[in-house]
Parts: C-alpha cells; structure tokens; sequence
C-alpha cells in the first residue's frame, strides 16, 4: 500500500472528476455555491470510503456474476443512511442538495471504485483509496464552484460565509447569470479540466529534467 | 461448486443476494428508526413557522374546499388565514404557505420545501436578498397574480420563471380558496 501514491492519483493524476470524467452529472448540477460543493464532496466522501471498505470485505464472498447488483444494494444502503442524516440533523445542506444526494446512488465514482479498486484490494487500501478518490472529487467541485459562484454570482463562499450570502468580490450588476446555469457548468469544466491536463504536463516535463540532469 | 449453469450454483447466487438486501434493509431499518422522529419533528416546526411567518399569531387548522386540486390545508387566525398550497415547481411540488388577510389580500408568502434548481428555482426559498425581494413582492396583492411575462406584477427570479409561475399559481390558489371561505 503506497499511500503517497494513492492520494497524488486521486488528487490529479487520476482524479475521479477531472481524468476519469466519473460523476459529471453531481459535477455540473450542484456547483453554484462553495457550501453545496464541500457539502456534497463530504457526502461523496464518506458513502465511497463506507462503500469501498465493505466491498472490499465482501469481495471473496460475492459471486462475480452477481457483482454489480450486490455493489449497487450496498451503496444504496449508504446512500440513504447519508440521505436520512442529512435531513435529520443538516436539513439546511439536504435542502440545498435536494434530490442530487439519493442520486448519488447513481454517481459512477463510487461503483468505479468499487469495480475497478475495492473488488481487488485489501479492506485497509480500499479505505485509503475512498478517502483519496472523495478528496480528489471534493477539491474539483469547490474549483468549479468557486469560479462559477464568482463568475455567476459575483461572490465568494455563497452558503456559508456572510450569513449565507457570501463575500461579494464583483458589484451584482456585472456577474453573468449564465455561469450558474447549465451552459456555465459546461464551461467551467472544461477549462478546469484544461488547466488540470496542462499542470500534469508541467510537472512530467520537470520530472524528465531532472532525471536527464542525473 | 460445479459448473455455473448447475441448479445449486443459481440457487447459491440468489441466496447471496438475498442476504446482502436483507442485510442492507435491516441496517437502514435501524437508521429510520432513529431519523424518522427527528425528521417528522423538523417537519412540524417547519410548517409551525412558516404558519407564523405569513399569519401573525399563528392559526388553528379548519376545513375548507378546494376546486384548484393544491390547496392542502389552511389555518384561521385573528387577522387572516394562512394557507398551504402544493403547486407544481420545475422540478416537482413546491410545498408553501400563503398569508391571507380577511380583506383578501396577501400578507406574505413563505415556501416549506421544495425541489427546485438549486441557484436557480431555489432562490425562491432562500434568506437571500433576490429570495427576500422575490417574495416580499406578494404582500398586498389580490384578485388574480401572474409573472409579468404573462401581463401580470410579479417580476420573476432570474432564470427561474417556471418556479415563478408556480409560486404565482399556488398564490392564486390561495386567495381563491380564501374567497371561497366567505
């Protein structure tokens, strides 16, 4: 278990949002304010480390033809323990939410992972690997949200800071609306995914200088 | 286990299913049992406020009848009434409270839940400035209201003139509703 490795995959090199293009749907829809972000980054968070580490317990005990069925109950179950928590005890972020966290049954990061790692990999490395993969998937939502809400709405820390309003950095007759609409989500994604692609090439291209110095 | 057609290696991965859904629903069994209290509670307070919000003083629930099929409850009080409506938003139903007065006029709106876009339809609920204004506009209001892209006063929320109609509906529910009572 390589956990260095593990984080610096799930943070950019193979980030859930940014590389493996996996829950677009959650990545485009909640993004218009930083709470909505980490709220549902923390969500996903916790359901895929949950999710992994029981798949990977199971996964001498699951017949493979059976696989994605078994996978799929389980993180349902997560799921709506997540679902009926958050509006027990955070009703303000499972308002905020709405019906984007039952759809993280849905989300392919967390059956991508549980395929792809959890199914082959020891309990400890799957945990590992959830809480990697959801801080990878957290870190691209607040990107996107912060230059959405900036751009969309002129403010910063929409939800949270200010009494919910959030820091407004841009007088509210210049923001353009559309960056929090769907077309803006689009955008933004692809320009973050953009600078990503381009900063992994930085880092390669120091990578091989150095070693041809050696 | 024999070959993967064999009627006992079938019967072993519907059992193995079994278990796992048995399992699942048990624990979330557990789960409901500690959250549907918390989440019923909430949900009265939620109705007791907004109740509060639109009808100073609060109300007693009374019957009525109702034609537009979304009037769901309404509350005498004092100066008015306050009264539930469950028009349908862009995303699903918007559950909110109307205050009206014994005039019937429009003493303020206040939405309970609802589904809609967030940033977007949900501006309608916020605490938000653009929320504030957008429903502060229906006080005083009679007679009949609609969005002022359908020839009527309410100027809707950027980008969310569905919600916006269907808060204009649920309005117009209300007062007809109201009316009705006498």
């Amino acid at each position: 278990m390589d956990f260095k490795k593990q984080f610096k995959e799930g943070l950019l090199y193979k980030n859930p949002v940014l590389v493996q293009l996996l829950g677009m749907c959650s990545t485009l829809a909640i993004t218009t304010s930083l709470f909505n972000g980490i709220g549902m980054g923390l969500a996903v968070t916790a359901i895929l480390i949950c999710s992994n580490v029981l798949i990977s317990a199971l996964r001498n005990f699951i017949p493979s033809q059976i696989r994605i069925a078994a996978y799929i109950t389980i993180i349902a179950g997560f799921v709506t323990i997540v679902d009926l928590a958050l509006q027990a005890f955070i009703p303000a972020l499972s308002a905020s939410l709405g019906v984007f966290i039952p759809l993280i049954v849905v989300n392919c990061i967390v059956l991508g992972r549980a395929e792809a790692f959890a199914s082959k990999n020891t309990v400890a490395a799957s945990a590992v690997d959830g809480l990697c993969q959801g801080i990878g998937y957290t870190c691209a939502l607040i990107i996107v949200c912060v230059i959405r809400e900036l751009l969309g709405k002129g403010t910063f820390g929409g939800g949270i800071l200010n009494g919910g309003e959030g820091i407004r950095l841009i007088p509210a007759q210049f923001p353009a609306m559309q960056m929090v609409m769907p077309v803006g989500g689009f955008l933004v994604l692809g320009f973050v995914i953009a600078g990503s692609q381009k900063l992994m090439m930085h880092l390669e291209m120091k990578i091989k200088k150095k070693e041809e110095a050696k | 286990m024999k070959t993967e057609s064999s009627a006992a290696y079938i019967a072993r991965l519907a059992i193995t299913l079994l278990l796992i859904t048995a399992v699942v629903a048990a624990g979330l069994a557990c789960v409901n049992a500690v959250t549907a209290p918390e989440i019923e509670a909430l949900n009265v307070q939620k109705t007791q406020n907004a109740v509060e919000a639109v009808l100073p003083g609060g109300g007693e629930e009374i019957a009525f009848t109702d034609d537009s099929g979304i009037v769901s409850t309404i509350y005498k009080g004092q100066s008015g009434y306050a009264v539930e409506v469950t028009p349908a938003g862009f995303n699903g139903t918007v559950t909110m409270m109307v205050g009206v007065d014994n005039a019937g006029q429009v003493l303020g709106i206040s939405i309970v839940n609802h589904t809609e876009t967030a940033g977007l339809g949900a501006e309608a609920a916020s605490q938000g400035a653009a929320g504030t204004a957008f429903r502060s506009q229906f006080a005083g209001m009679s007679g009949s209201v609609s969005v002022s892209k359908d020839g009527g006063q309410v100027d809707a929320l950027t980008g969310a003139t569905i919600t916006s109609r269907a808060v204009c509906a649920g309005v117009n529910a209300a007062l007809n509703a109201v009316s009705k009572l006498g």
